[in-house]
């Protein structure tokens, strides 16, 4: 996409204020997460919002499409008030879309059956749904906007792009005028990327307002008439198209905490025996030709934007899936990975998702340590009760879980005691490396910190830890080294260096001019 | 919310005393060693099926099975010792391991093609009620011999059934292997979280796979075991114990996601089912009502573990 095609006849268009939220505070119990925030959007704009995680851009979107409500503020929407007490249904009758990130639509039905659905259309008399009718309709309407679509296709037939594209079209048949779409690009291939730019442009042409939401600096760069930075739950700056750069808007989420530790990191470089030896290996569709050592004792950090190819990576280098080409040394052998010989040879993971992913909810905090750990509580098949305990005992005290009741059922502990959980299960063992992913997502603070502590004191004992993080401040202060991933390659190595988040930032965002360093 | 892991058994055992205290009261021929040992027989296999069935339940499966299966082995075991003239050991022998096949092979299809195992085994259930009639050629047949094969079901050993002990081994083992063996562990695991479990070094196929042949297995016991003690084999010889095996289970406090489960609960379950029957037919209740008092019981069973588990998920969402 050339510079010619970003915000095209944005000047011509009328500055109608289509949505407007004045001062809008918002707090779950305690921390406030958006701290007076103004923020609008223009009839027929492309608005784009952007911010490190936890700057607070779900929780105005929530607020904007009624998920949650606000405690203060107002908002005006299309010349209405939005009363305080506003829900989904609400939103959605006055104009207001959301393109979830994980899509509504129903499997199994019908293209035209999912955007009529709850409003189909009857024949008259014998009230029962008129079929040719409601495909009729809905295919003028993907006519209308000329989307790739069949109206009688099965939702299930559709990939995830043409699955979004049909959202859309829900949407559209709602007489929606302000679309949000939040991280839309995560899953799509580049050129299904270039076929929702287009019907993004398209839907600005007939007057529809989109907010869009992503890490994707080009995206931001390449759609948007305006952009809003947030950071920390304030509003940082309103950028119009002649300020937009990817450099300017990195620069504005990430602020100028340069002095705190947290962002500004030296990197020294642990220098051990090679622990793994990862050469060119690639996973298609996922990374391609991904080569790095890893040292006794070292964090290495994995930095990147949600779908460049990091989770994958640890994945299958833990061997949850497979490596399509190159070679995997471990300890100085070849090493094919799979999860049994893994964990059999010290190695462990602690995956993105703790709930879906890392416990095991109806069960105690005994038994889900001993899960990974069946070889030591039963060497020969038969548990032994007194091993599994003292395991229990050795993991809850070692990382401070609480209540440090081995018996205490896992899905009823906080967050942060569920990680810990998930921590301790691999603590008892003799790990030699470790696989972290997004250790800290949804933790309050005080866990977050005992966490960071583990991560530390792990690798101070030698334990080698890859670390795969979205926290920038996470990454740049736990790291010895950092690895940028950009869809699918190792674009950037840091080592030996300053560091900081936005450093890795514009790495990750593919910015390749060299910033000076305040070192 | 704490400390409930080993509760059901126990609620249950409260349960059941109380029922006993009570069916005591009611009627003298109650509390007889006669009458006590004709309920635990009545449920005997019942808790043979439970023992393997509460495999695939933990893993959040079913099976669904059972009573087709039994009905074909108990056929097939007939088939074996007076059509083929083998010897009752190697027939018995055989005979389990073809149910442990069958078994397998709902395994293979629940695990590797990812279909849902109620409709896999609704299916098996079907076909393996009509390779019986296929095989009994449609009639009720009768076992007269060899005099040891029919003394699994009808003799006694002790003044007690034969069946009782059998049934009393398989549970204790199905027990043991569930509490305190790392397949067992690893079973409640991929019930409660399969991609946390897979995660953590379990393989859930190859769980899944062994939980259906366990099934598979312990059907083929009890088929043997009916044909033993009712002397005869006929395609519809156990149909519908499949839904009793099943109220045992939930009764007994396995979870109907998966997750967590005990035979010896189950046990207990059957064994409360079969005293509040006998209690009705004590009383001079007609039959027809006892259907809906069992109902009402396992409603009441399931709204109880319900309540329990609403406990376990309720915070956790949060």
């Amino acid at each position: 996409m050339d510079v010619q095609s970003r915000g095209m006849q944005g000047e011509a268009r009328s500055r109608e204020i289509l949505l407007s939220c004045k001062g809008i505070v918002k707090s779950y119990n305690g921390p406030i997460v958006l701290d007076h925030v103004d923020f609008s959007v223009y009839r027929g704009e492309v608005h784009s919002l952007v911010g490190e995680n936890g700057a607070g851009k779900s929780t105005l979107i929530k607020i904007i499409t009624g998920a949650t409500n606000r405690n203060e503020g107002d908002i005006i929407f299309d010349g209405k008030p939005i009363p305080l007490e506003f829900s989904r249904r609400d939103a959605q009758a006055a104009g207001i879309a959301c393109i979830y990130q994980e899509l509504s639509l129903i499997p199994g039905m019908t293209v035209a059956q999912n955007i009529f659905l709850g409003k189909e259309p009857l024949m008259r008399g014998v009230r029962i749904i008129d079929k040719k009718a409601m495909n009729r309709m809905a295919q003028d309407l993907i006519d209308r906007y000329q989307f790739p679509l069949k109206a009688t296709t099965i939702i299930d037939d559709l990939s995830i792009a043409h699955r979004q594209l049909a959202e859309i079209l829900k949407a559209l048949s709602d007489k929606a005028s302000l679309m949000i779409m939040d991280e839309p690009t995560s899953s799509l291939t580049r050129t299904e990327v270039e076929m929702l730019f287009k019907i993004i442009h398209m839907l600005r042409d007939q007057n529809i307002s989109v907010l869009y939401v992503s890490h994707r600096m080009e995206e931001v760069y390449h759609l948007s008439d305006r952009v809003t930075v947030l950071r920390d739950g304030k509003l940082v700056d309103v950028l119009e198209r002649d300020r937009i750069s990817p450099a300017e808007i990195i620069r504005l989420m990430i602020g100028h905490k340069l002095e705190e530790k947290a962002v500004h990191h030296r990197l020294v470089p642990k220098n051990g025996p090679v622990v793994l030896e990862v050469r060119n290996i690639t996973s298609l569709g996922k990374f391609e030709d991904i080569s790095f050592d890893l040292h006794e004792g070292e964090i290495l950090g994995i930095g990147g934007l949600v779908g460049a190819g990091r989770t994958e990576l640890v994945r299958a280098l833990y061997g949850i899936d497979p490596i399509d080409a190159g070679t995997v040394r471990y300890l100085g052998k070849p090493y094919v990975p799979s999860v049994q010989k893994a964990i059999a040879s010290g190695i462990g993971f602690i995956p993105e998702e703790r709930r879906r992913q890392g416990i095991l909810p109806t069960q105690t905090i005994r038994t889900n340590i001993a899960i990974t750990n069946l070889d030591v509580i039963a060497p020969r098949h038969v548990t032994s009760r007194k091993r599994e305990q003292e395991l229990a005992m050795d993991g809850i005290k070692v990382c401070n879980v609480k209540p440090a009741d081995p018996l205490h059922l896992v899905g009823n502990l906080s967050g942060g005691n569920q990680q810990k959980v998930v921590l301790a299960k691999w603590l008892v063992r003799n790990l030699r490396l470790l696989f972290i992913d997004e250790p800290t997502v949804g933790i309050d603070i005080g866990a977050k910190e005992e966490i960071y502590e583990h991560i530390q004191r792990l690798a101070a004992s030698g334990v080698s830890i890859i670390l795969v993080s979205s926290d920038l401040p996470e990454l740049t202060r736990l790291s010895d080294r950092v690895l940028v991933l950009r869809k699918g390659r190792i674009i950037k190595e840091f080592k030996d260096c300053v560091l900081t988040g936005e450093k890795i930032l514009r790495a990750a965002s593919g910015i390749t001019e060299e910033v000076e360093d305040e070192a | 919310m704490k400390h409930k892991a080993l509760s059901t058994e126990i609620k249950l055992l409260a349960v059941l005393a109380g029922l006993m205290v009570a069916l005591s009261l009611l009627s003298p021929r109650f509390l007889t060693i006669d009458n006590l040992t004709n309920v635990v027989w009545s449920v005997c296999l019942i808790g043979i099926l439970s023992s393997g069935a509460i495999y695939p339940r933990i893993t959040g499966g079913i099976d669904l099975s059972l009573g087709s299966m039994a009905a074909l082995t108990g056929i097939i075991v007939d088939r074996f010792m007076n059509h083929m003239g083998l010897h009752w050991i190697p027939a018995i022998l055989l005979t389990i391991l073809i149910g442990a096949l069958i078994g397998l092979f709902n395994g293979f299809i629940v695990a590797k093609i990812k279909v849902p195992a109620f409709v896999v085994t609704m299916a098996a259930k079907t076909y393996l009620y009509g390779i019986a009639l296929v095989v009994s050629q449609g009639a009720m047949m009768a076992i007269l011999k060899p005099r040891p094969f029919l003394e699994i079901g009808t003799g006694r050993l002790l003044g007690l059934p034969n069946p009782i002990y059998l049934m009393a081994v398989l549970v204790a083992v199905s027990q043991f292997v569930l509490r305190k063996t790392a397949f067992g562990r690893k079973v409640m695991a991929v019930g409660a979280n399969e991609t946390a479990a897979q995660l953590s070094g379990v393989d859930p196929d190859r769980i899944r796979i062994v939980s259906y042949t366990i099934s598979g297995a312990t059907s083929a016991i009890g088929g043997v075991v009916l044909a033993s003690l009712t002397q005869q084999v006929f395609a519809a010889a156990a149909s519908g114990i499949e839904l009793d095996v099943m109220t045992a289970l939930v009764i007994g406090g396995t979870s109907p996601v998966g997750g967590r489960g005990s035979v010896a609960g189950a046990l207990l379950g059957a064994i409360m089912v079969a005293f509040i029957i006998n209690g009705l037919n004590l009383m001079n209740i007609p039959a027809p009502y006892h259907p809906i008092v069992t109902g009402t019981v396992i409603l009441m069973a399931l709204l109880l573990n319900e309540g329990q588990f609403k406990g376990k998920f309720g915070r956790a969402a949060a």
